[in-house]
């Protein structure tokens, strides 16, 4: 059995809405394996089926050979959940949230102390462990959260957009844990909507839309699936009034998006828009800070097959202001 | 537990016995860690003990009835209220917090959660009623006449009204009010049906009739038994119905609770 997690014909209507459409993919064991989709695509529902929160309208799931509706019990003692929202007990301490899901698991005392420890150590809240959980950051809740998932040593661990909504320092810290537990041997499922975090951590994705999955493969053979895709990235050091009017006119160019203070040029032919952009700053006295060429990345993937770019809100109201 | 051990996870395996006992094992924790986590909470203290001692007041101050004959009255209101309060509580704050979904995807079976809660009601209730027992016997020398019938009237009545909690708690809400509203909806007139605030045996026949459907009644009757005030139905009705009661809350409480999880 290579297969960490397997789902197939995985279906949820609530009441006529279609939530998750016949969906079918594996999770190989020891891979980091993201499901990535927009916001209402499925990726909640999917993991609440696997977790057994949820019961699939039809389809199985299966989590280490154990069927998730059948075997139930043999199933959650090989996961961990970490869901969207750090569902920990504000008014216990560090330490009696851990060792409260210890005892969820049936750890004996003695067994869940010492991982409780272990853990709270690994994550720099040893010496935070008596107090009240309500008192910690919201980066502390989370690394409290993943301490919990991680009590019954499972051997995969459910991620629920693990890093959304935390400060960078504690983006990095959770990123860094995930590759160490994956490192030890952990399968991780990862729903995210951060692309680029995918793309820097997962070993496979798949991308579901609309209830579908669209695509399933790795972030790199799924990049070579849009290679036509080319852009110029550039930045100046005075962002343009015009630029987004005038970039969509230069030759060659087949879209314009702005990003923060750049601009992405998507093209065919990168060499000849090069030109244009560097002509185009010469003659407005333009000076450039930044000049990238770029293949395609997740995102453009992402984009391809849902049709939506989670960075166009400013490209969209730079086309109105046109 | 003999043939218990313990696997490289840290968890207890072993026999179908072991089984059981690893989930009376959980139902505990999930209970003390509610006895922790919720029993201090405003609406807790509010509907569990504010309320039914309030309400005893309101009724019985400027009415002349013996001492002996409130304190059975007592004990059933505070049994009534504060065991079927905490389900209500902790249930749409967990599912607030999806703390509630902790327990969904743990190894534990819907039945060990629930005996958890229910077990949290129990104590609370078993707790808090206690209180006109000792008062009633260390300063207004309350007899206990029948520790047989008091015994079946705590336990009975804190595992019924405990269930009846846990079963409302399974209406879909995110606040504690959201569960209470409708809870009140019954709880509230069953009080004046019961014999509570008016012995049954002065109750005309056919709110006799009323009265004796009601599981309120039996609670009542068992304490009146149990501090050897009298009752009117006698002790092995009342704890028959209060029985078959208690049968019927914890059964609905699982089955409701089961129908609402195949809505998530």
């Amino acid at each position: 059995m290579d297969n960490a997690i397997e789902a197939k014909g995985l279906t949820k209507y609530y009441g006529k809405l279609l939530a998750v459409d016949h969906i079918n993919f594996e999770a190989k064991k020891g891979e980091i394996f993201g499901f990535l989709g927009p916001n209402g695509a499925g990726k909640t529902t999917t993991i609440r089926m696997l977790t057994g929160i949820s019961k699939p309208t039809e389809g199985t799931a299966t989590i280490m050979g154990y069927d998730i509706q059948r075997q139930p019990i043999e199933a959650k003692e090989q996961m961990g959940i970490v869901p969207d929202v750090s569902n920990i007990y504000n008014e216990l301490s560090a330490w009696d949230n851990l060792v409260f899901t210890g005892r969820l698991y049936d750890m004996p005392k003695s067994f869940r102390e010492n991982r409780a420890e272990e853990l709270l150590k690994m994550f720099g809240l040893y010496e935070r462990r008596k107090e009240k959980v309500q008192l910690f950051s919201r980066g502390m809740k989370r690394r409290i959260c993943i301490g919990m998932a991680l009590m019954n040593r499972s051997d995969i661990l459910f991620l629920d957009e693990p890093t959304s909504g935390l400060d960078v320092q504690s983006v990095l810290i959770i990123r860094e844990m995930i590759r160490t537990l994956n490192q030890q041997g952990l399968t991780i499922f990862i729903t995210t909507h951060n692309l680029e975090e995918a793309s820097q951590m997962c070993d496979r994705v798949a991308i579901i839309n609309r209830g579908k999955i669209a695509a399933i493969d790795t972030p790199e053979r799924l990049k070579r699936t849009v290679q036509g895709l080319q852009s110029v990235e550039v930045a100046f050091a005075a962002t343009p009034v015009n630029a987004l009017k005038d970039f969509k006119e230069l030759p060659n160019t087949r879209e314009v998006v702005k990003e923060g203070d750049k601009f992405r040029l998507f093209t065919d032919d990168p060499s000849s828009v090069l030109a244009s952009v560097w002509k185009y700053s010469q003659n407005n006295n333009l000076k450039l800070i930044t000049v990238n060429t770029l293949g395609p990345s997740l995102e453009d993937v992402f984009v391809n097959l849902t049709g939506i770019r989670p960075t166009t809100e400013e490209s969209k109201r730079g086309a109105q202001s046109k | 537990m003999i043939n218990d051990h313990i696997d490289d996870k840290g968890t207890i395996r072993g026999s179908h016995s072991s089984h059981f006992m690893r989930e009376i094992r959980v139902a505990w924790a999930i209970a003390a860690k509610d006895m922790l986590t919720y029993y201090t909470k405003p609406a807790a203290l509010m509907f569990g003990i504010l309320f039914p001692f309030t309400l005893f007041l309101s009724f019985s101050i400027g009415r002349n009835i013996p001492l002996a004959q409130q304190i059975p009255m007592l004990i059933a209101q505070t049994l009534f209220f504060a065991s079927s309060s905490i389900g209500p509580v902790v249930i749409p704050m967990e599912r607030a917090n999806q703390t509630f979904d902790r327990f969904l995807t743990a190894p534990v079976s819907l039945l060990s959660v629930l005996m958890g809660k229910t077990l949290a009601g129990i104590i609370y209730g078993v707790g808090i009623s206690i209180i006109p027992v000792l008062v009633g016997v260390t300063f207004f020398n309350s007899q206990i006449a029948n520790i047989g019938a008091l015994i079946a009237c705590f336990a009975l009545s804190s595992l019924a009204f405990s269930a009846l909690g846990i079963m409302f708690a399974s209406i879909p809400g995110q606040t504690p009010g959201q569960v209470m509203m409708p809870l009140n909806f019954v709880r509230i007139p069953l009080l004046f049906i019961s014999g509570v605030f008016t012995p049954v045996g002065d109750l005309s026949t056919w709110m006799q009739a009323v009265s004796l459907l009601s599981p309120l009644t039996h609670t009542v009757e068992l304490a009146r038994y149990g501090l050897g005030v009298g009752g009117f139905y006698g002790p092995v009705i009342n704890i028959v119905v209060l029985g078959g009661y208690t049968v019927v809350f914890v059964f609905m409480s699982i089955r409701f609770h089961v129908l609402s999880q195949r809505k998530e």
